[in-house]
């Protein structure tokens, strides 16, 4: 017991003492020097690991330190890095601490070192560090191996986006080291003689495997590294967790893009972990999971999902209540029943998703690829709707979908059906119209009806029934059975009044009939008004009629070029009296006309109104035949009669005439106008359509003109087409025709009476030469001179001496054949000049003997013509010159004077030249050129005598004598 | 271009249902000219570098200016042609057989690495069919007389280790390529002589009848190299 009293004693003492010695080593500052650093590379990391420990500390002892670090690169003094790290220190604990350099280790000499204090409240300040440790170098370079040139880092793995710094290290001091990332050139930074550094920013993904850093030197020798940039990790979007059946969530969201890089880093992981229940999972798929949901009636939920990948770790939090993410599973087994032509019930059954829970249903009708309609239902488990008011003969299509109905979180998927309803008779009457032709003695009706709408003809349409009633004898009935899809048919009946039924028949039924009249009236005519048009269509309106009115019809033609012309109508309400007619088939610069019938309570048509109009007026298509007359020197008329304005593409309003002239001023009425072609013309407006014919007036004689006439329509103008010319004629020359006309005739006239009477005008001015033989001088030359004397044959007579009688001044005689003359001679008795046959002559008829004739006066000799007086062939050329009477002269007066000499002189007085017949023209002043015919001295039918005064020229030598001419049969000159 | 395309789609299917019909049916044809034809127009096919090395320097990122150059065909990797001319007909289809096994061997790390080589598991399937051709060659000229011929070749060399670090294994894998088409090339020349004499033995090529006695007979030789990116000498 003592010796437990000592002991107890002592321990006290020690522990005393103990605690007094804590007590004085803790408030002075300890030696806690930071002992056995080492360091290490992870060049994997591209970290510095340091590992040290604080062997000062007592056994248990826990403490709280700060140890100061520094970091130096390439020498000590070079210090790069000094960071304090605080923590708890306990004995013999073996303390670790890493820095991420951001050069590759391998490039630089690194040298570390640490000191340590005392991080303890109880240790007033000032706490002092301990001693530094000594510096540990760190040198990868040594162990990189004999090669020229390296780059670090190797096979770094990224983000992209970030900064990366590549280092070479060469092992010359002369080798200029160049680096290229994917063959661009990267600016570097010489850290020292052998290392250089690249600062890469914001490193771009260009492909997975990997961006290639190639350096060389200068002399040629090259390595390189490749940088693995992967995409950032992205935080899950849209992450959501719904139950279809409180036993499984189904947890859903948007990864993002993918960071994968084949070899270097898989794709980003997904874990899925719930608080409350601590659970994790780790996800196969990387845009769902599945989680199992406890039975523990566990209703919160608040899920974490952690995504991950070798750089980054992302996470979304999402906290909920399980019943209000409730999603059903998708309705299954849908049936139609009871389907009828109209209404069809749809049944459904949905999985269950607990005792009590209700589901909010919603079904759609689809109907031609359309919702036609919406509805929603309220169910616990199966499902049933009756769909009604539906088409008969009609194919639908069904689908329904639910959601949680205390609780509504999302729909389930659609699920839906097909099912079609039941045929049924047409139950609309169709829509009838008709078309009267009243021919002598009979009608034509042709019946149109319009197809019903499927919703009206519940089925297919199989024939129209056309029954039609003569009403004036109700006995009589006719049916026509017309097949579909005819959409009319043509009736002939005769002047009777007929009720027509038109029924529509498909398989199950007839349709309600569609009754229309026709009777034997042609109906009245009504004068035709134009129809307005607006953006909607054709507007019209019509007086409403009095009495009773069941309805009014519009009639018209979608193609009033056509035949047939796809005859269409609008039925309208009794108490309507405007409409709006658009149609399709409606094309610009057509005329279109339209009818206004009434509908009287009989059922009868009469026609109330015709309008007619343009969709759109155009310009005149083309020009009028323009035909011009009563050409004038001043005017003209034009005409276009046959020009048609019913065909044109819009109302005509006018005419426009266009004119030009060379003088290019405009007449009074017309005005300058530009054509389309830029030439200046004048023109007149015509603003009359009916007006077809146009005078133009005030035109100048002999001048040219171009008129061109257009008609005009609200838009414009006809095309323009080629002027037509015209020329105006001379002012005078309708004058002249008025005087030559007149006095053409008048000589025609003279002419027909003179030929009439040309016997008697022979009588009295040329008549019949008395016969020589029947002459009074005969007998007395018998009795008087010579006894033996007898009439001489004219054929037997050779002129050969001409008569001169000589006048008392004298004249000048020469003889035919001499070139001698007689000067001065005075020849008092008539003398005779003979004419003597020329050699040529010789073979002619024998010469004539020269006589006095007295029955023939000297007044009609001078009307005769000469030539038959003998000209010498060298001189033909005076046969021109005789055509005058001095030329005559001249002719007759050298001939005379070439003869003279020859010819003995006779009496100046000439009584008879010579005795020819003038066969071809008593005219004396034409000549005739052809050689006469040789029937000279034949018959004596012409005498001729030079008149005195011709033959007495004046008192000069060379024309002192008559001229005397001789004749020539060989050379017959006229 | 289409209508080269289309040819090419032509001649690969061609070749590609030869390679299979021979692996497929497995028996021989007992025709030399027949079946020298089908090994030549293999090769030929083989030997194009559209097949394999243009797609890898594509996908590699290889195809820019300062790489391209270090895309060459390292030296003693594949027999040269100057050995293949030494060898007897026998002794080239051993040579060829093995190398192509080596061949596929290293395809299959490339199959791994590089999932979007599509067209190396198709060239893949005609090395094996090509081997199945040289097998029936080999049976063939089994019973002539230069099938009991002393060969002086030696085998195939393995392969070099995969170096440690991307960069280097890219640009081995490029001069691997480059080095198959070639030595595709060089069968082709072989085989292309075997043509024109079928009963002549033909132990040197012009070229290397001036080099006789200069480099013994070893199959590896140092000194020839590829051009880059595919163009291969002609």
């Amino acid at each position: 017991m003592a010796v437990f009293a000592v002991f107890q004693t002592t321990f006290l003492l020690a522990l005393l003492s103990w605690r007094t010695y804590q007590s004085e080593a803790l408030s002075e500052p300890l030696p806690l020097t930071p002992e056995s650093l080492k360091v290490s590379i992870n060049s994997t990391q591209q970290c510095l690991h340091l590992q040290w420990s604080v062997h000062s500390l007592a056994y248990h002892q826990e403490l709280k330190m700060v140890f100061q670090i520094e970091i130096s690169r390439f020498n000590t003094s070079n210090v790069i890095w000094v960071e304090n790290y605080s923590t708890t220190v306990k004995w013999k604990q073996v303390l670790h601490w890493n820095w991420e350099s951001e050069l590759p280790l391998e490039c630089a000499t690194h040298f570390v070192r640490i000191r340590s204090m005392v991080d303890n409240a109880r240790i007033p300040e000032p706490r002092s560090w301990s001693s530094w440790s000594s510096w540990e170098e760190v040198d990868e370079r040594n162990s990189l191996g004999h090669g020229a040139l390296f780059v670090f880092p190797k096979d770094k793995l990224v983000e992209e986006g970030s900064s990366v710094t590549i280092c070479s290290i060469s092992r010359s001091y002369q080798n200029n080291v160049s680096c290229l990332l994917e063959g661009v050139q990267m600016r570097g930074e010489q850290l020292d003689p052998n290392v250089s550094a690249f600062h890469l920013n914001n490193v771009p993904f260009i492909r997975e495997t990997g961006t290639n850093i190639f350096c060389t030197t200068g002399r040629g020798d090259g390595t390189g590294t490749v940088l693995f940039v992967s995409k950032v990790l992205e935080e899950p979007r849209d992450f959501s967790c719904e139950t279809p059946d409180f036993k499984t969530l189904h947890c859903t969201w948007d990864p993002g893009s993918d960071t994968g890089l084949p070899k270097r880093q898989p794709s980003q992981s997904y874990t899925l972990f719930e608080s409350f229940s601590g659970k994790k999972i780790l996800c196969e798929h990387k845009n769902w999971c599945n989680w199992q949901v406890a039975q523990d009636s566990q209703e919160m939920y608040n899920f974490t999902l952690t995504t991950e990948n070798y750089l980054r770790k992302r996470g979304v939090n999402i906290l909920f209540n399980l019943t209000h993410r409730v999603r059903p599973m998708t309705p299954f087994n849908v049936v139609f029943k009871n389907i009828s032509d109209t209404n069809a019930t749809m049944t459904w059954q949905v999985h269950s998703i607990g005792n009590y829970s209700t589901l909010f249903c919603q079904i759609e009708l689809h109907g031609e690829g359309k919702v036609i309609q919406q509805h929603n239902v309220s169910i616990k488990v199966n499902g049933n709707y009756l769909l009604s008011e539906l088409e008969p003969d009609t194919q639908y299509m069904a689908q329904v979908r639910c959601g949680d109905a205390n609780h509504f979180w999302k729909w389930s998927e659609w699920i839906g059906k097909n099912f079609s309803t039941l045929e049924a008779a047409p139950s609309e009457a169709p829509d009838v119209w008709r078309n009267v032709k009243s021919e002598p003695g009979y009608q034509t009706v042709t019946l149109f009806w319009k197809p019903l709408s499927k919703s009206h003809a519940n089925e297919k349409i199989l024939f129209y029934n056309v029954v039609i009633e003569n009403l004036d004898e109700p006995s009589k009935l006719q049916l026509h059975s017309i097949p579909a899809p005819a959409n009319g048919t043509k009736l002939t009946l005769d002047q009777c009044s007929y009720q027509i039924h038109v029924t529509a028949n498909n398989s199950v039924g007839t349709s309600p009939a569609s009754v229309i009249v026709v009777s034997g009236d042609t109906g009245n005519k009504v004068e035709e008004e134009r129809v307005n048009v607006t953006e909607d269509g054709f507007s019209m309106s019509w007086k409403p009629q009095p009495g009773d009115v069941t309805g009014y019809v519009v009639e018209w033609c979608d193609h009033p070029r056509d035949l047939p012309c796809d005859l269409q109508w609008e039925k309208l309400g009794p108490n309507t009296t405007s409409t709006v007619i658009s149609s399709d088939a409606f094309i610009p610069g057509v005329r279109y006309n339209f009818r206004i019938y009434g509908i009287s309570t009989k059922r009868i048509a009469y026609l109330l109104e015709q309008k007619t109009g343009y969709s759109q007026e155009l310009a005149p298509s083309d020009n009028p035949q323009v035909v011009m007359s009563n050409l004038t020197s001043h005017s003209f008329t034009l005409s276009w009669k046959d020009y048609s304005t019913e065909s044109q593409p819009g109302f005509i309003r006018g005419y426009h005439v266009y004119l030009k002239s060379k003088e290019g001023e405009c007449h009074p009425g017309f005005e300058k106008a530009i054509l389309p072609d830029d030439s200046v013309s004048c023109k007149y407006k015509i603003y009359n359509p009916e007006q077809k014919t146009f005078v133009v007036e005030n035109l100048q004689p002999e001048s040219f003109y171009e008129f061109f006439v257009t008609p005009y329509t609200s838009v414009g103008e006809g095309p323009l087409d080629a002027f037509t010319k015209v020329t105006t004629p001379d002012e005078h020359s309708h004058l002249l025709i008025r005087i030559i006309l007149p006095t053409v005739f008048c000589v025609l006239l003279i002419m027909i009476i003179c030929y009439l009477n040309s016997q008697w005008m022979k009588e009295k001015c040329y008549p019949d030469i008395p016969d020589p033989y029947k002459s009074s001088v005969l007998s007395l030359i018998k009795s008087k001179e010579n006894p033996r004397l007898t009439i001489m044959s004219v054929k037997d007579c050779i002129p050969d001496a001409i008569e001169v009688i000589n006048k008392p001044e004298g004249s000048k005689i020469q003889f035919l054949g001499s070139r001698n003359s007689l000067t001065d001679t005075e020849i008092t008795q008539p003398a005779y000049l003979y004419l003597l046959p020329t050699e040529k002559n010789s073979s002619g008829p024998g010469p004539c003997i020269c006589f006095e004739n007295f029955t023939y006066n000297q007044a009609a000799s001078n009307s005769g013509c000469c030539g038959h007086v003998p000209v010498p062939p060298e001189a033909p050329s005076q046969l021109g010159l005789l055509t005058s009477p001095e030329n005559l002269l001249k002719v007759l007066e050298n001939n005379y004077m070439n003869s003279l000499g020859e010819i003995p002189a006779g009496e100046t007085t000439l009584n008879y030249v010579s005795q020819l017949v003038l066969p071809l023209s008593r005219d004396k002043d034409s000549l005739q050129t052809d050689p006469p015919v040789p029937a000279l001295c034949s018959e004596y039918k012409m005498q001729m005598a030079i008149p005195l005064g011709l033959a007495s020229p004046p008192p000069n030598e060379k024309s002192s004598v008559s001229s005397v001419t001789l004749l020539d049969q060989g050379e017959p000159h006229h | 271009m289409r209508a080269q395309l289309t040819q090419r789609m032509l001649l690969s299917l061609v070749l590609g249902l030869l390679f299979l019909s021979t692996a497929a049916t497995g028996s021989c044809s007992g025709k030399y000219q027949g079946l020298l034809e089908q090994l030549r127009s293999q090769a030929d096919y083989m030997q194009d570098t559209s097949r394999l090395l243009d797609p890898y320097i594509h996908i590699q990122g290889l195809d820019t200016s300062g790489l391209k150059e270090h895309c060459k065909e390292r030296p003693g990797v594949f027999p040269s042609e100057d050995a293949l001319w030494r060898l007897s007909r026998w002794d080239f289809l051993q040579i060829l057989n093995a190398t192509l096994g080596q061949v596929l061997h290293r395809l299959t790390t490339f199959q791994q690495d590089l999932p979007q080589l599509k067209d190396l598991g198709m060239v893949m399937l005609y090395i094996r069919g090509f081997q199945s051709n040289i097998h029936c060659m080999c049976q063939l000229l089994g019973s002539s007389s230069e099938a009991a011929k002393p060969t002086q070749a030696s085998p195939a060399p393995p392969l070099p280790t995969l170096a440690s670090d991307a960069f280097q294994r890219k640009l081995e894998g490029c001069r691997f390529l480059s080095g198959y088409h070639h030595f595709m090339h060089s069968v082709a020349q072989v085989l292309r002589e075997w043509g024109k004499s079928p009963r002549r033995i033909r132990r040197h090529s012009p070229r290397q009848a001036l080099q006789k006695g200069a480099h013994g007979t070893h199959l590896f030789s140092r000194g020839r190299r590829l051009a880059p990116s595919g163009q291969l000498p002609w």
